[in-house]
Formats: C-alpha cells, structure tokens, sequence
C-alpha cells in the first residue's frame, strides 16, 4: 500500500529542465531541417556547376571565336580557358558537396563558384552585355540556401573580378577597349542593389524556419504533456481502484462478523421485551450504517473490478419495482414507475442493471431540495432499430453546465456525502451492454437521464 | 411435499468452517437461534474429520481460507459424500473459484455479508436436498438437460407433460422449476401458474426461443413477466448459466 501511496504524489520534473529540454529540441529540429534543404541546394548547384562547365566547353567550341570581332580569335585558348579554368572554379566545389553536403563552408564555395562562372561566362562571351545577367539569375539562386552569408563572397568575387578585370582585360568583361574607370562601380551598385533585397528575404525565411521548428516543438510538447496528463490520470485510479478492490474485500469479513454479532444481540433483546428508547434506536442505527458500509465496499468493488454482463431475457417493469423497493424513501418524493406493461423485453444483466436503477433512481431522489413536491419517474419506450430508451426524470435542482460535462467522471460528486462512484458505474454498464447514457438538466427545474441499449445481444457469449 | 417455509426441523446439524473466528461464532450463535445445531470447525481439515464422526446434514464453508480451501472441500465431499450439500459463503465474489464452484454444482454461494436470518431459509433448503425440475414437452431434451445436472451434482428430474410436473411437485421435494415456455401440447405459462398456486416458494427459470424464432414467445414472456421473480434464459440453453441460474435463485431470498 506505501508503494502506491508513493507512486501517487510522485512528481514531474522540474520546469526549468523541461524548458531546457525543450530548446535544444528546437535547435535540433532546425539544424537538421536547414541542413536537408542546404544538402539539397548543394547537390543542385553541383549538377549547375557541372552543367555549366559543358556548356562553357560547347560554347568556346562554336561561339567565342565570333564574338572576338576585330581580332584573331585563339580558338584554342578560350576552350582551353573553358576546359582548365572551368576545371579549376568546379572542381573544389563539387568535392565539398560531396564529402561535406550541408555544410556552412561548403556554400560558401559553391556560391563563390558560380559568380565565378558567371565572370568566365561573361569572358568567354567577350563582355556580352546579356551575360551579365549570369550574375543576377545567380544572385537569385543562392537566395534559395536562405543563408544571407552566402552573399558576401558571392558579391566581393564580383565586384573583384569587375574592377580587376576593368583595370586589366577590360574586353574581357566589357566588351569594349576603353570603359570608364567607375563602370565597375555601376555593376556593383545593381548587384548590390539586388543583394539588398535578397538578403532581407534570406534573413526573413531564416527566422520564419526557426518560428515554424518552435512551433512543431511546442506542439510536440503539449501534446506529450496532455498524453501524460491522461496517463498518469488512468494510473492514478487504477492504483486507487485496486486498493479499493483489495480493502473492499477485507472489510467485508469484519462487517460480516459485525453484522451478525448485531443481529443475534437484536433477537436477544426482543426477547427482553420492551427496549429502552435509546437501545432500540441505536440497534437501528448501526444497522443502517452497516448498510451504507456495505453499499459503500460494493460501490468500490463494481467500480474497481467491473463484472462482464451475462445477458438474459430480463422484464424491465419488476426490475425497476424491485430497484424502487431498495431505494430508501425520502420525505416528500414520489417515485413513479412508468414502465410499459408490454414493453419488449431487453436482454440484460440483472444483477447489474438493477445497480443502475437504484444508482439513478437514489441520485434523482436526493436531487429533491427537502421538503419540496419531488417527482421521480422511471419511463421507457421503444427507440426505434431494436433498441429501448429508457428515462429516469427528476424535477429536483437540476445540474449546471459544468457540473454536467463532469458527472460521469469517477471521483466527482455534486454531493456531499458519497463516493462519487455511482454514475460512473452506471455508465460502465451501460456500455459493457453496448448501449449509451445521455444527462439532460436545467439548473432549478431538474434533470433526465436517458439510456439507450440494444434490446437484443450483439452476440451471445458461448 | 409442500413445505412449509419455517421452522427448522429439530436436530439438523449444520457444519460451519470458517477460520475467521469472530465470523463463525457470530454466525454460529445465530443460526443456533433460529434452530439449528451448529458445530464448528476452524479449518477444512478440522471438517473433514469431523464429517467422518458425525452426521451432518449441511456443510456451510468460507471459500479462502489458509491450507485446503472452501473449493476443493466442495469437490473431496462431491466425491466422498455426494448426499451432503455444501453450502459456500465469500466475501471475495468475482473471483475466478466462485464460478468454478458453482459449475460444479455447489448448492448456492451466499456473499458476505449476508443476514443469517433471511439466510436460514436458504440452508433450510439446502437441507431438504430439493430437485430441479425440468420441463420441456420434447423428452430428450428434457431428459438431456436433466442428466447434465445431476452430473454436475444437482438432483434433477425430467418431466413432459403438465400433469407429469404437477404431479412431482406435488409428491417430490422440487424448489426450481426450470421450463419451456412455448410448448404445442401445453402451456407453459399456465403450468408454472399452477406449480406457483402449489407452492409459492417455488423458482422458476423460464426458457425462452431465441428471439428471431418466435413472435409468440415475446408475448408470452410478458405474460410470464407476471410471474414474480422468474427468471429467464435464451434457447439453446447454455449449460453454465443454466447452473448460475439455479445456484442464484436458490439463495434468493423474498
């Protein structure tokens, strides 16, 4: 019994370490999901890179000697240029990409590699205006690692190449002899420009990855945390229940012995004759209260260890008749049995259903304020499709909204006195008979609870 | 024989085994009040030696107890003295032994606690080693249904005809009345009618056709609704709940 004392205040960690926990989870999450989508970026720019330089190949093969008008083009050197320097700019790339895919360094290069080739692009068109726009589709590209960094060399290497290339070859990425000596500047300026606002995107969609990981993360949590709040619910009165089941059946012995010791003391006295005022209340007394003690054991025991419904063919009017007889009269209520005569007859679990009548029918009683015209009525009808409804209705103080969405719950009771058992049993048989339970109340004006069962077994058990 | 519901016969002597010693000396002086000599035993041990030197005429047992248990007292006494009827008393009822007691055709079970005095009448009964009487209009199965409960230790008997089962209430010690409700040749309800006008204590457990069968049988069986505290079962009869069924009513008290 200590154990499961002790099981049941244990505590949850602390919420600090939960917090922790739950950071780390969030930087894990994104690290991971930025280095998918940074491995798959890699991988396309490998394969661009590499498209890139078959093109350049194709491209000083048949086009560079014409755009070289005015002046002997070398064949041979621009796809010489092609074939080496292409080498040259793809090769470390598509390494990284391989051995290091994801990683922060690896951009780096493949983005340095292809401004790079847009600068052997733009020499081997001999300063084609339309190449240029080489520089800006890539900008574009390196947009999609969300990484603004990737712009910084991207950028530097292009303004480099410009104003280097200007000073010395300006042919080569101009296209004409003599530029102005600030031309690079305006190529600067409009990548700059487009850098701006790529930039911001990147840094946008960067945050926007990490809100959505806290998100999922948050998510995570508190779905884990309902998950555990209904299991530890469920151990909780599990644990209670077989405490309850194993005192439950202890105590029966010691109120067995009680009980008889009572009686035979009862028939003794009688034989006196005429009992002292006192005397003969309190042998009342203690019968009464050994009742409740048994009611009491036997609420537990049917919640703890429910029973499996043997279901025969069971009247209900004598039913209720016998449940009304069980229920102690209270002063001022009338208990109405309202039962049909040649309602069909359902098959049930006697025994059990019993239960649910002086449960409902004792609940509907006390719900009468005292000293008031209390009404209680045990109907029931055909529901239609082999089934029967079957209405307990009290015109007592009724329920309120939340106490209605409380009150199959184990452990919950609107009265003082009680083990708040009662209707969760009910509804434990009910549905172990394949039927449904259904409160109707109005605070003041009273409350109907309606059952609905399948009048005929689902199957009959061998 | 009719008979009548009290008092106890003089000199019946009951065996209590119970080894809780505040339960059995309450019970034993209560039952000792209302008629019977009780003699008690601590232990099943303590019992079977005592059945070997004394006549008894009821075994009443608690069910857990230390050493040999209320169960297997039943089954040594099934074996050793089938005339004896044992009655078990438990405070423990949905375990597992109580319906394996009451398969193999212990007289009843009472759960603890009970009132000794209501309860008298039941050990009353038990006493009179009363029959079940069976009532089907086919003799097979009467007789099947017969045979499989007196297998069981149950004294029953197989009847097919209304006069054969007023007849053997009337001559016979019969306290269950097990029936067929629809029947060609006689009316189920009328005969339980008259077996109840015999005898009013008699139960009865009434078998009714499985529900897609018989339309009739819906409107009989609220006929039979009127019958008070009957009892009803589905055909084909399931052996086992045929049994609880006997052993339930039989510690009915009204």
């Amino acid at each position: 019994m200590a154990e499961y004392i002790h099981q049941l205040i244990q505590h949850s960690p602390q919420p600090g370490a939960r917090e922790a926990a739950s950071r780390r989870r969030v930087d894990a999450l994104f690290t991971e999901r930025y280095r998918a989508m940074a491995v798959r970026y890699d991988r396309m720019f490998m394969w661009l890179l590499l498209a890139q330089w078959a093109a350049s190949i194709v491209f000083a093969l048949f086009f560079s000697p014409l755009a070289w008008a005015g002046r002997d083009s070398v064949l041979h050197s621009h796809v010489v240029a092609a074939v080496v320097v292409g080498f040259a700019i793809t090769s470390l790339p598509v390494f990284m990409v391989i051995v290091y895919p994801g990683a922060q360094s690896t951009r780096y290069v493949t983005a340095s590699a292809q401004v790079l080739w847009s600068a052997l692009f733009i020499h081997l068109s001999g300063g084609r205006i339309e190449t240029h726009f080489h520089v800006f589709a890539s900008l574009g590209i390196l947009a999609f690692y969300r990484d603004p960094k990737v712009f910084i060399p991207a950028t530097i290497l292009v303004a480099g190449d410009h104003f280097a290339r200007g000073l010395y070859w300006p042919e080569s990425v101009y296209g004409i002899a003599n530029p102005e000596w600030w031309r690079f500047l305006e190529h600067a300026f409009w990548v700059v420009f487009a850098d701006v606002f790529l930039v911001y995107n990147c840094v946008r969609s960067y945050r926007e990855l990490r809100e959505y990981c806290e998100q999922q993360v948050a998510l995570e949590d508190a779905t884990e945390a309902a998950a555990r709040e209904a299991t530890a619910r469920i151990e909780k009165l599990a644990a209670i229940g077989q405490l309850a089941a194993s005192v439950g059946h202890e105590l029966r012995n010691p109120l067995a012995a009680i009980r008889n010791a009572h009686a035979f003391i009862g028939r003794r006295l009688a034989k006196e004759g005429e009992l002292e005022p006192k005397v003969a209340q309190f042998m009342g007394l203690i019968t009464r209260e050994l009742d409740a003690s048994t009611k009491i054991i036997g609420s537990l025991l049917d919640f703890a260890r429910p029973q499996e419904a043997i279901r025969n063919p069971c009247p209900l009017r004598p039913l209720v008749s016998e449940a009304i007889g069980l229920v102690p009269p209270r002063e001022g209520v009338t208990v109405i049995n309202a039962i049909p005569e040649d309602l069909p007859i359902p098959d049930l679990d006697r025994d059990q259903f019993r239960q649910i009548f002086v449960n409902l029918i004792q609940n509907a009683c006390e719900a009468v304020p005292a000293a008031s015209n209390g009404r209680v009525t045990v109907s029931a009808q055909l529901s239609g499709q082999g089934a029967l409804r079957v209405a307990v209705r009290d015109n007592g103080c009724g329920l309120s909204p939340d106490e209605l969405s409380k009150i199959f719950q184990p452990l919950f009771s609107t009265k003082v006195k009680g083990t708040g058992l009662g209707l969760a049993i009910v509804a434990s048989i009910v549905e172990r008979h394949g039927g449904t339970i259904r409160v109707e109340s109005t605070r003041g004006e009273g409350t109907v609870i309606e059952i609905d069962i399948p009048i005929v077994a689902a199957s009959k058990a061998a | 024989m009719i008979v009548v519901a009290h008092p106890t016969a003089p000199g019946t002597r009951i065996l209590l085994v119970d080894d809780e010693e505040s339960l059995r000396l309450t019970l034993a002086a209560n039952l000792e009040l209302e008629g019977f000599e009780v003699v008690e035993a601590a232990s099943a041990e303590e019992a079977l030696s005592m059945i070997d030197a004394q006549r008894f005429d009821l075994v009443l047992s608690d069910v857990r107890m230390p050493g040999v248990g209320g169960i297997e007292l039943l089954r040594t006494l099934q074996k050793s003295r089938p005339d004896l009827p044992v009655v078990l008393m438990t405070a423990f009822t949905t375990e597992d032994s109580i319906t394996r007691a009451i398969e193999s055709g212990v007289f009843t079970v009472l759960h603890k606690p009970f009132d000794p005095y209501r309860q008298a009448a039941t050990l009353r009964r038990a006493v009179r080693r009363p029959t079940v009487l069976v009532v089907d209009d086919c003799q097979k199965s009467a007789q099947a249904i017969a045979v499989a409960l007196s297998e069981r230790g149950i004294r029953a008997e197989a009847v097919s005809e209304g006069a054969q089962a007023i007849d053997a209430v009337r001559s016979r010690d019969v306290d269950v009345c097990v029936t067929d409700l629809v029947m060609p040749d006689m009316d189920g309800l009328e005969v339980c009618r008259e077996l109840r006008a015999l005898d009013p204590a008699i139960s009865i457990i009434v078998c009714a056709a499985t529900r897609a069968a018989d339309r009739d049988d819906d409107a009989l069986m609220q006929g039979a609704a009127a019958l008070e505290d009957a009892r009803y079962l589905r055909k084909p009869i399931n052996e086992v709940e045929l049994v609880r069924a006997i052993a339930s009513v039989r510690s009915e008290v009204c």
